[in-house]
């Protein structure tokens, strides 16, 4: 009886997500042209790739995924189409109908590694759900929908008591590695479960928004840091996982970013983390987990706006001047810059 | 907006999903006479008289795949079907004739009752530049900018539609690239979806397609759909390469049965010849090259008599050369030696000499097979192989048939050179026959160098030091083998002799072809270039060289230079030390010929107290001995004990290199391998082995490309093993 409440009142605040994350057809874009402009005039390639020009020049499905959702918020149907166009022909050919995660400019076949990466499929299928009602497209509706079921059929695994979001399909699990299962706590994009659940309804999706908050809980308490790692062991009690990223890094840098989006997070976890997660001058800090020592202090305004997007939203502190306005430096803090700035403008504007 | 399209789209994939429980793809490809692709819109007879559509997983009617058909029954004038013509206009501006002639096709296909424009420049020009750029990114394949075109327009302009036939084709384009990815990157099940949601994607405008969703069905175990498919191509297409080419590609994936099925589906000419005719010979070719492979198949009685049909007809070397393999494997010796012989006449490289030779090995005529392939010897390790085991069947027969002088010099040298013990041993047993004792006993001590194990050389060896009076070392053996030996004990006791005889029919079986490369233990040539004096065992002085021999000797590669005969004397044991540098030096040379490198070593060393050029003879022998001993690490020091002059000095380094590289490989250290072969090649060209063991490295590294190219220069000049590893490569990279 519990549980059946739960999931009614789950339901219910995904509509209001889902409502509040949409850019309804017609009104104003939370990216604005201008900012879409300059984002795109650096990274989208004109066939339709998101260029990780970090990373070797390389695309991957979270970059096409990125694209597809700030195209989407930019509400430019045209980029939308062809970063969409150029995913689903050149990455969407797998065997279970997830995307290769991985495209390489310089390999042949570009797709340089066929497996996959859960949450490059998530924003996928959220982005093309989002757009496929707000400019009533079925076709995107049916493509979300076709990424939502492979999703549930491919990238869910049951561990520790928990239903948990598998990296990818393989190279992760308990036979993989000696860790295993391991999992990535970033790769939870909140905001897209109640749309998918809206999309393609199962309870999955509930438990996964559920069990998601749990790890990164769970997570948070592994070390001195007091932060969820980039990479969590489910092996035996919760731990860091061995090879893979020991910090609070690149990875878990965004997990607050998405449980603000998410529109329904927990205020004194968010308190929690913008303490431990920034240091006095608003830099975002890598952390070693085990010790809680600072590793990396990073300046760039698209890691900044992380710590400041809590402070605004838990105590209606406005955002810098630098944080305000975007210019893009590198695809990936770029990227998180926009999701922060179109997420303040839709939901806190008094910040801006 | 026009949605129907991306309805359809959507649906059909959603459908894919929905039905791929319960084998979503049955309604591709209905099994029987019928067979054809649903809403193939090619065939318009197909359209006319299809059956209903499959039932299960049958998508939603919407999309490209229900375009309204005008009913057959009513024969519709032009235009009164709407069709749009803006794309002819534009591609017959462009002069692009393919692509008009493809559209006109494509609309001919979905309105049977349209006829194409006598003029396409004439069709009224819409004016609309924009649809126009839109056309030239479609024919240009900028798929995806052409989306966001598309899509920005409508946002421009709402209300503005994108002509029906643009988004089909688009959108079939774009399944297209996504089958193709998915194809190449064997996402075998997705190519099958991809086709099966977009049909029109499945025709005979675009047969590569067809082909890889066909090897898509066979390389995911459903050959019956595979075949359907290629069968389908068969059925309805005709241009006369792809059908062809069709059976070329079903060929290597399905199993006799339905490719004789799919055979006969074939037109006849004419003439009345069959478009399949050479394709035939090559199934033939085919069965018999499999049968090479794995002795225990069968093959058609129809196959033999069409690959001999064209072995005799065609002349082509390689298919007597199938057959003659074919026949060395089922042991029928004797139809081998004909079919190689007549490749031998026709050619005389490695690949004929080396099947003639083992037929005749096998028929029992080992001289013929080691004068046939002495001169390929060189050539690769199966065909070395191949030429010792002539040479120990050779020395075996009894009684021992008398040899040409010339030709056991060459035999002893090629044995001594591959370190071959079963040959030294025979060896031993031949000089043994002929009472030269003292012969007999190096060679028997050679084969236990190379293979301390040996018992049959150790039994030998004892015996033809005790014929030689050489009680002590008999008793040294003895005392080594006991326990491990029953008739090694016996040496002495009166009668033992006489049972020496019997121990000659230990006869070397002919080493199998190997079809498979055996890849995992990859043994290089070893160095052969720095091999010291060869035992001078057969002191008969040759016969006088009349005309013929001569001009027979000069066809062959000439024999490796021999140094100056060696002082003899060194037969007996004898501490060095006491010796003066120059006598130690002889006697480490004599040593090196009798092939006892560690005692050579310990005489050198004594030598190495001399000056001048005594001194850097002797580090020069010391190396040689110690690489010949296997021990690559001191012949490297001994390289530095005494100047050398130039010539030595790289002929040591190139050698020690060689081993090298060979070591690194055997240890799976790749990279170190190149690396020493890249030094050595920069003081010594890079023989065709040392090639091939580079090619190997790559390959492990699966730097397949520099493999791939390094094999194949290799395998021009007709190395067997090049072509073993080429096929790795290409396997690999598959």
């Amino acid at each position: 009886m519990r549980r059946f409440a739960a999931i009614l009142f789950w339901l219910c605040s995904a509509v209001l997500a889902a409502t509040a994350a949409s850019t309804p057809a017609g009104a104003e874009a939370t990216v604005q042209p201008s900012e879409w402009n300059l984002y795109k005039a650096r990274f989208l390639d004109p066939a339709g790739r998101i260029v990780d020009n970090a990373n070797g020049n390389i695309s991957h499905s979270e970059g096409q995924g990125y694209g597809l959702l700030l195209s989407y918020l930019a509400d430019d149907r045209g980029d939308f189409d062809r970063i969409w166009s150029f995913t689903r022909t050149e990455m969407l050919v797998r065997n279970d109908g997830l995307a290769a995660w991985k495209w390489d400019p310089l390999a042949k076949p570009h797709v340089s590694d066929t497996n996959n990466a859960t949450d490059g499929d998530l924003l996928m299928a959220y982005s093309l759900s989002l757009a496929g009602a707000a400019w009533h497209r079925p076709d995107l509706t049916s493509a979300a929908s076709a990424m939502a079921i492979a999703i549930l059929a491919s990238d869910v695994e049951r561990a520790g008591g928990l239903l948990l979001l598998k990296p990818g399909s393989v190279g992760f699990g308990a036979k993989d590695r000696k860790d295993g299962p391991v999992v990535n706590p970033s790769y939870w994009v909140f905001e897209a479960f109640p749309v998918l659940a809206a999309q393609v309804p199962d309870q999955t999706w509930s438990r996964l928004d559920e069990d998601g908050r749990k790890l990164i809980a769970t997570a948070m308490g592994i070390g001195k840091a007091g932060l969820p790692p980039d990479w969590v062991s489910l092996r035996a009690k919760p731990s860091t996982a061995g090879d893979l990223s020991n910090d609070f890094g690149y990875n878990a840098l965004r997990v607050p970013l998405y449980l603000l989006r998410s529109g329904n997070a927990d205020g004194s976890l968010l308190r929690t983390l913008r303490q431990r997660m920034a240091d006095e001058d608003g830099n975002l800090l890598v952390v070693d987990i085990s010790s809680g020592e600072k590793r990396e202090a990073l300046s760039d305004p698209g890691y900044r706006i992380i710590p400041a997007l809590i402070a605004c939203a838990l105590d209606g502190r406005k955002l810098a001047d630098d944080l305000k306005s975007f210019s893009p430096t590198d695809y990936y803090p770029s990227t998180l810059h926009l999701l922060a700035l179109s997420y303040a403008r839709r939901r806190h504007a008094e910040c801006l | 907006m026009r949605a129907t399209v991306f309805i359809g789209a959507g649906t059909l994939l959603l459908g894919g999903f929905a039905a791929s429980q319960a084998g979503y793809l049955d309604w591709v490809w209905p099994q029987g006479s019928g067979t054809r692709l649903v809403a193939d819109n090619m065939t318009a007879q197909l359209q006319d008289t299809a059956p209903s559509q499959p039932a299960a997983g049958t998508p939603s009617s919407a999309g490209p795949a229900s375009q309204p058909v005008p009913s057959a029954a009513t024969a519709l004038p032009r235009n009164t079907v709407k069709v749009d013509e803006s794309a002819l206009r534009y591609f017959a501006a462009k002069g692009d004739t393919k692509r008009l002639d493809a559209e006109i096709a494509r609309l001919r296909a979905l309105y049977p009752q349209w006829t194409p424009p006598a003029n396409p420049l004439a069709v009224e020009n819409t004016d609309d530049p924009q649809l126009d750029a839109m056309w030239k990114l479609y024919s240009d394949g900028k798929l995806t900018e052409l989306r966001k075109a598309i899509a920005d327009r409508q946002t421009a302009e709402p209300g503005w539609q994108a002509p029906a036939d643009l988004l089909d084709r688009l959108a079939v384009a774009e399944s297209r690239e996504q089958l193709v990815n998915a194809s190449n990157l064997k996402q075998y099940d997705a190519v099958i979806r991809i086709g099966s949601v977009t049909p029109s994607l499945l025709t005979c405008g675009d047969v590569d397609v067809l082909w890889r969703v066909a090897e898509a069905f066979a390389r995911t175990q459903r050959p019956d759909r595979a075949k359907d498919a290629y069968g389908y191509i068969l059925k309805n297409c005709d241009n006369p390469q792809e059908r062809v080419a069709t059976l070329q590609k079903a060929l290597p994936l399905l199993a006799r049965a339905p490719i004789d099925d799919l055979l006969a589906m074939e037109r006849k000419g004419a003439d009345g010849k069959g478009e399949f005719d050479s394709i035939r010979g090559d199934i033939a070719r085919q069965s018999m090259a499999n049968a090479d492979a794995d002795s225990k198949l069968t093959v058609a009685d129809g196959d033999i008599a069409r690959v001999q049909k064209l072995a005799s007809d065609g002349g082509l070397v390689s298919d007597d050369l199938l057959l003659g393999w074919y026949y060395v494997r089922r042991d029928k010796a004797q139809d081998a030696e004909t079919w190689f012989r007549k490749a031998h006449d026709k050619e005389d490289t490695a690949d004929t000499a080396e099947g003639l030779a083992l037929a005749l090995v096998n028929l029992g005529r080992p001289a013929d097979a080691e004068d046939v392939l002495y001169k390929w010897r060189e050539t690769s390790d199966d065909v070395r192989k191949v030429y010792l085991a002539a040479v120990a069947n050779l020395l075996a027969i009894t009684p021992p048939p008398p040899l040409d002088p010339v030709v056991l010099q060459r035999m002893s040298q090629e044995v001594a050179g591959a370190k071959d013990a079963a040959s030294a041993q025979q060896f031993g047993w031949y000089a043994d026959s002929l009472n030269q004792v003292q012969t007999a006993a190096q060679w028997f001590q050679l084969a236990l160098d190379w293979k301390p194990d040996d018992e049959p050389s150790a039994y030998g060896l004892a015996l033809a030091l005790w014929k030689l009076g050489d009680k002590a070392g008999v008793k040294q053996i003895q005392t080594a083998w006991a326990g491990r030996s029953e008739r090694i004990p016996t040496v002495g006791l009166p009668s033992v002799e006489t049972s020496a005889l019997g121990n000659r029919m230990v006869i070397r079986q002919p080493p199998t072809r190997d079809a498979a490369p055996q890849s995992q233990t990859y043994v290089s040539p070893q160095p052969q270039t720095y091999v010291a004096p060869q035992p001078q065992i057969y002191a008969e002085p040759a016969p006088a060289a009349g005309p013929a021999q001569a001009e027979r000797q000069a066809e062959r590669p000439a024999a490796r230079p021999r140094r100056a005969a060696a002082p003899s004397g060194c037969s007996s044991t004898l501490d060095p030390a006491g010796l003066a540098p120059e006598q130690a030096l002889t006697r480490g040379w004599c040593l090196m010929q009798a092939n006892r490198p560690i005692e050579a070593a310990a005489a050198f060393d004594v030598a190495l107290r001399g000056t001048g050029k005594t001194q850097s003879d002797a580090a020069y022998g010391q190396s040689l001995a110690y690489m010949r001993a296997g021990l690559t690490d001191m012949a490297a020091v001994s390289a530095t004990k005494a100047p050398l002059d130039s010539n030595r000095r790289i002929e040591i380094k190139t050698a020690l290199l060689e081993s090298q590289a060979t070591t690194a490989y055997n240890r799976g250290r790749y990279n170190e391998a190149i690396l020493a072969l890249d030094e050595r090649s920069r003081i010594a060209p890079e023989r065709t082995g040392l090639m091939v063991l580079r090619a190997y490295a790559y390959l492990r590294l699966k730097r397949y490309d520099d493999a791939e190219q390094l094999f194949r220069a290799a395998a021009a000049t007709g190395s067997h093993d090049a072509l073993v590893g080429l096929n790795s490569v290409l396997e690999a990279k598959r």
